[in-house]
């Protein structure tokens, strides 16, 4: 399974193709090898699981966001107008 | 509060994603061993197995409308103000993906994930909402880059955007995360094409020495002119771009950087921002020569400047110029359709990693080719304005910018995700710095639009 050739050294377990044994030893032996390099909250079934909670946003902070919201809504109405400015003028 | 996962509470097993990104993970552990006695190429390893997505976000935004821009740029004003211009704009963008890499290798999450999960889908929305006419747009540019430097070699235009959308939906196939980052930095290689045409431009050095050190000579008329105030803006979005958020931190995540890989990751952007700057000023100076020629290049796409070039560079450097392009359109092409596809994948739970399978991860992998095939065929329609579509496009990623960077500093110095790796002082001061730059940039825009002729327009 592994991308890289590399010669092998002990440390963590390398995931490997299975043998023939029960699925619950080898779902087993699965987790143990992929935790042992990767952290828990990097697993696809933990992300599915757990979600980072809302962030409380302080009126100042929500002052921001909304100005620089209305920031880009003047600005791509200012493109529009620019945009409109050079069809008119003949820009291919 | 971010939730943690105790080891014994894992349900349902480990996925083909999980296994091979843990794959990738152990060859990094493996190669950071320390023995008695190990080569440079064994101590450079690890940092070889962990660039990637530094290196591909910055010559990434070295497309085709940013290539076009340093070129207009150089056939416009020469080598001057703009050269120095262009380096400290490529030092902006790396104080911001450097923040990427951070937020991503400590949270696992995308960019777009965060905001949604943080702020809620209404200012979510509004991100992606930006988001998605910045990507679709751009994209659009990049088979414009494409098409237009394979023009001049007088391949048709259905080849060459088919051909570039076939190499799009090609580098998919092995569906493993670091075969697609190694084929794309091999493809980003090529940005390099640059550097020789600029050599064979026959540059003074003296002359880009100058530049460097006194911002000389400024742009006639100074500034403040409305044609200089676009370029300006052109070349500050052919640098710091929302999409460049969203790919690396995605990147990052799907590679499986953790918190110890940050100063790699940080060394892996700051390669990719010295590399792209390089090329984007070698672009510069290798238009130069047709401002001393008397060529106006105002509306040039991409095959009339290497068209332009050839009597002053020759056939070969005219041939480097728009292979480059042509290169610039096609990895960029590559990865703002992932990132795309990244971002909904992350607002959308649905599952998206390049070491999934197609048929584990099909929404993924229909959005990635779906938006690259329309922005290819867009191109493809006769008579549409394709040449406004690649000037605006780098102004309007400049004026989104200021929101995503918003959205980026709250979430960098939040201690609920980032820990102990909040930004300090130095990292705030130069992220708002940034922001501020590029809001004032809006405005000086917004005033010329406004008000042309209090500027000479």
């Amino acid at each position: 399974m592994m991308g890289h050739s590399e010669k092998e050294k002990p440390g963590p377990m390398v995931p490997t193709s299975p043998p023939a044994e029960s699925g619950h030893a080898l779902e087993t032996g699965r987790r143990e090898a992929v935790l042992s390099v990767l952290e828990e909250d990097q697993l696809v079934s933990a992300k599915a699981r757990t979600r980072f909670g809302r962030k409380v946003l302080s009126p100042g902070t929500r002052i921001l966001l909304w100005g620089l919201r209305v920031y880009v809504l003047l600005m791509f109405v200012l493109i529009t107008i620019q945009v409109l400015r050079a069809l008119q003028g003949g820009a291919h | 509060m971010k939730a943690t996962v105790p080891r014994g509470s894992i349900g349902n097993g480990i996925t083909h994603e999980d296994i091979d990104r843990a794959a990738d993970r152990l060859a990094v552990e493996q190669a950071r061993r320390t023995d008695a006695q190990r080569t440079l190429f064994q101590r450079l390893r690890p940092l070889w197995l962990l660039i990637g997505p530094g290196i591909l976000v910055f010559i990434g935004e070295n497309d085709a409308p940013s290539m076009l821009s340093y070129a207009a740029t150089g056939a416009k004003y020469g080598i001057g103000f703009f050269v120095p211009f262009i380096l400290v704009t490529f030092l902006a963008g790396f104080v911001v993906q450097e923040m990427t890499v951070r937020l991503g290798a400590v949270t696992h999450r995308g960019h777009a994930e965060l905001i949604f999960d943080r702020f809620g889908p209404f200012w979510g929305r509004f991100a992606m909402v930006d988001l998605v006419i910045g990507y679709f747009l751009t994209l659009v540019t990049e088979f414009i880059g494409v098409r237009a430097g394979l023009g001049f070699f007088g391949v048709p235009p259905l080849i060459a955007v088919g051909g570039a959308m076939l190499l799009v939906f090609g580098v998919l196939l092995s569906h493993r995360y670091w075969t697609w980052e190694r084929i794309t930095l091999g493809l980003a290689f090529f940005n390099a094409l640059f550097v020789p045409a600029a050599l064979l431009a026959h540059p003074r050095w003296g002359v880009i020495g100058h530049a460097l050190l006194t911002w000389s000579p400024l742009p006639p008329g100074g500034i403040f002119k409305p044609d200089t105030i676009m370029l300006i803006m052109a070349n500050i979005g052919a640098t710091v771009t929302p999409w460049m958020l969203f790919f690396q931190q995605s990147a990052v995540v799907d590679k499986g950087l953790q918190a110890r890989d940050i100063k790699a990751g940080r060394a892996d952007t700051m390669l990719g921002t010295l590399l792209a700057a390089t090329f984007g000023i070698a672009a510069l100076v290798a238009t130069a020569p047709l401002l001393t020629h008397g060529i106006k290049a105002d509306d040039f796409q991409a095959a009339q400047f290497a068209q332009a070039l050839q009597p002053v560079i020759g056939r070969v450097g005219a041939t480097l110029f728009a292979l480059g392009i042509f290169e610039a359109g096609l990895l960029a092409a590559m990865t703002i359709s992932t990132s795309s596809a990244y971002a909904f994948g992350e607002v959308l739970h649905m599952p998206h990693s390049l070491n999934q399978p197609f048929w584990e991860a099909w929404p993924f992998y229909l959005i990635l080719l779906g938006s690259a095939f329309a922005a290819g065929a867009l191109v493809l329609i006769p008579n549409a304005p394709l040449t406004y579509i690649v000037l605006m496009v780098n102004v309007i990623a400049v004026l989104a910018m200021p929101p995503a960077l918003l959205f980026l500093i709250i979430l960098v110095n939040d201690p609920e995700i980032m820990g102990s790796h909040v930004n300090g002082r130095w990292a705030n001061i130069g992220v708002i710095t940034v922001t501020a730059l590029l809001i004032f940039a809006g405005l000086a825009y917004g005033i010329i639009t406004v008000f042309p002729s209090l500027f000479g327009g």
